[in-house]
């Protein structure tokens, strides 16, 4: 590949795209400074002067407030635009900064530090932290009653524990099982590599990507209360909600293995004159089984943890039946449940990491 | 007169990013000959050897090879002629974590079917002829290890089995000593002469060394710039020419 002339465009094209580049970039940190404005003021006033400062009981909310945050944060912020206080022009590069001087004491950085002060501040304030409840009276009683119960573990039903902790590691192996085939296939549409030859494939691509995300983003605690609804309360809820999540990670993370696996084989299968089916299972398949194996465990170890949380939401398995007796407050049957999960998710974790360093 | 194994008019080869590799190289080349395309790094050589076999497709002129048009073609007919011409690469491009055998075996993918090469099936005349070959390039006793597990000068070998696995008529080189050291490079410049001389094999290959041009090729063709700027014996090269095809710069460096 030679190195000719990259840039086609001519020079007074080249200055105006620049230009363009500029001046959105100045919209941009304007944008950035009358945000943290506006926040700074509504912050200020809402939580540190009223809860705080006026003590206001029952602080009433109007559109109004934020609306006159913004107007207010526009104005500071163009005011300050032009000196050194602006967060905006610093997050995109606008300004000329002495590479030797540390950014931490630059001028616009302290601004930074008041705008998290004040959010620690009226995290505080929202999370409703209180040392006096933490250390009440009440409080603490209460505290010793569970803490003494969940010691206490009733031992006398074990045997259906440990049936549901089974039912919830063969539901999360099932679950990894059954999306494996579909991750696979999938993981070659979603690979970049493979797929930005033609528009055809790139824009088959782009939608499985687009679906992927979407479906990975949704947590699979709200696809098993989808699922509840849909076939009933059961493992089965639980186990279609673990593996739609498990197909689109796998997916994901078996095309990026694809993405970064090294060329040359594709290249020499394909001038063997090879059919395309033959480059992949020889060229591409041979750079990516033993991470996928190594994802695929992984998989498993998690789907594990996430059976526990899922069944907490109707989805089977120890997670529901932990959830039936947290409802009736029998904490020493809490208690063991608790020492069943603690002790799959320890013996999953162990084993799948020594696998998964044993096949590296 | 030999016949023209290989025909190449006007190639022009422009890379999506508007990288003009190739400007209108045109060439011949003979049977049987051992054919150097010498050139500084980003002169087109790798482009010119795989828009031969159309790893890249040429952006117009014309490619023939056993004078059949093959710049356009498509599918079968392009995997039928790519199975006619081997190729070996500057990184050896072998199939990591499989066997010298598996990866010789490779080497008859284009008319083992699908289902059979998946399945790992091959006929006992082709396991017999990658014996053979494994032992051609004197690694008999080494087809049961794993081909990244051994060193350079011996992956090459096991690549250069893998080629002629496939009955070329011609093999492709792509810098093929530029990973390895000066006499490991010597020993993999044998192996190429010997399957030219003794199997008639032609040979077209990039080269960086002007020593290893003189010792071993017939002729010589030199890219700058993706153009055509020389033509001829490796013994015309003389001191001008040196300075034209690498630059007033350049120095020659010899491998001994």
């Amino acid at each position: 590949m030679s190195a000719t002339d990259q840039s086609t465009l001519p020079q007074h094209l080249q200055k105006k795209t620049s230009n363009i580049q500029k001046s959105s970039k100045v919209v941009q940190a304007l944008a950035i400074d009358i945000f943290l404005w506006a926040y700074t003021c509504l912050v200020s006033y809402k939580i540190i002067y009223q809860k705080l400062i006026a003590n206001v009981r029952h602080a009433d909310f109007a559109w109004s407030q934020p609306l006159t945050a913004i107007g207010v944060g526009a104005v500071i912020s163009l005011v300050l635009f032009m000196t050194k206080l602006s967060i905006g022009r610093a997050s995109k590069g606008l300004y000329d900064l002495d590479e030797n001087e540390s950014i931490l004491k630059q001028p616009f950085m302290f601004f930074g530090y008041f705008v998290i002060i004040i959010t620690f501040i009226a995290g505080i304030n929202v999370a409703q932290v209180s040392l006096r409840e933490f250390f009440s009276e009440a409080g603490l009683m209460g505290a010793k009653r569970i803490f003494t119960a969940l010691l206490q573990p009733n031992f006398q039903i074990i045997e259906p524990a440990l049936f549901a902790a089974i039912e919830t590691i063969y539901m999360a192996f099932i679950a990894t099982t059954i999306s494996l085939p579909f991750a696979f296939l999938l993981g070659f549409f979603a690979a970049r590599n493979l797929m930005s030859n033609s528009p055809i494939t790139f824009a088959i691509y782009n939608l499985i990507r687009f679906f992927l995300n979407v479906s990975r983003s949704i947590e699979p605690l709200v696809w098993a209360i989808i699922f509840s609804v849909w076939v009933g309360i059961g493992p089965f809820a639980g186990m279609l909600a673990l593996c739609l999540h498990s197909v689109s990670s796998l997916a994901k993370l078996y095309s990026e293995q694809i993405e970064n696996i090294s060329d040359g084989p594709i290249e020499a299968m394909t001038a063997t004159g090879a059919h395309p089916i033959q480059v992949i299972w020889f060229g591409v398949v041979p750079q990516i089984v033993l991470p996928y194996l190594s994802f695929t465990i992984y998989r498993w170890d998690i789907n594990v943890r996430m059976a526990t949380i899922i069944g907490l939401v109707g989805g089977g398995g120890i997670g529901t039946m932990l959830m039936q007796y947290q409802g009736l407050a029998k904490w020493n049957e809490v208690g063991l449940l608790v020492i069943v999960i603690a002790l799959i998710v320890w013996i999953m974790d162990y084993s799948s990491s020594k696998i998964r360093a044993s096949i590296k | 007169m030999a016949t023209n194994i290989l025909e190449v008019k006007d190639l022009q080869k422009v890379y999506p990013n508007g990288t003009h590799a190739l400007r209108g190289v045109s060439f011949d080349v003979t049977e049987g000959e051992f054919l150097v395309v010498i050139g500084l790094s980003g002169s087109g050589k790798s482009t010119l050897l795989r828009c031969i076999n159309r790893l890249h497709d040429p952006s117009s002129g014309s490619v023939k090879f056993n004078k059949d048009e093959i710049t356009t073609i498509k599918g079968q007919p392009l995997r039928n002629v790519r199975s006619k011409i081997g190729m070996i690469f500057q990184h050896f491009n072998l199939i990591p974590r499989k066997t010298v055998m598996t990866n010789v075996l490779t080497g008859t993918l284009s008319k083992t079917g699908v289902f059979k090469s998946i399945f790992g099936i091959y006929s006992e005349e082709d396991k017999k002829k990658a014996q053979e070959l494994i032992e051609l390039v004197g690694l008999s006793g080494k087809e049961r290890h794993r081909a990244d597990n051994l060193s350079g000068g011996q992956q090459q070998r096991v690549a250069i089995a893998r080629a002629l696995m496939q009955n070329p008529k011609m093999l492709l080189a792509d810098e093929p000593v530029a990973s390895l050291d000066p006499a490991t490079s010597h020993s993999v410049m044998q192996y190429l002469k010997k399957v030219n001389e003794e199997l008639g094999v032609t040979i077209l290959c990039n080269l960086h060394f002007l020593s290893l041009v003189r010792q071993y090729a017939t002729r010589v063709i030199a890219l700058k710039g993706g153009e055509l700027i020389y033509e001829g014996s490796p013994k015309e090269i003389d001191e001008n020419w040196f300075k034209t095809i690498y630059g007033e710069e350049a120095v020659e460096v010899t491998i001994d």
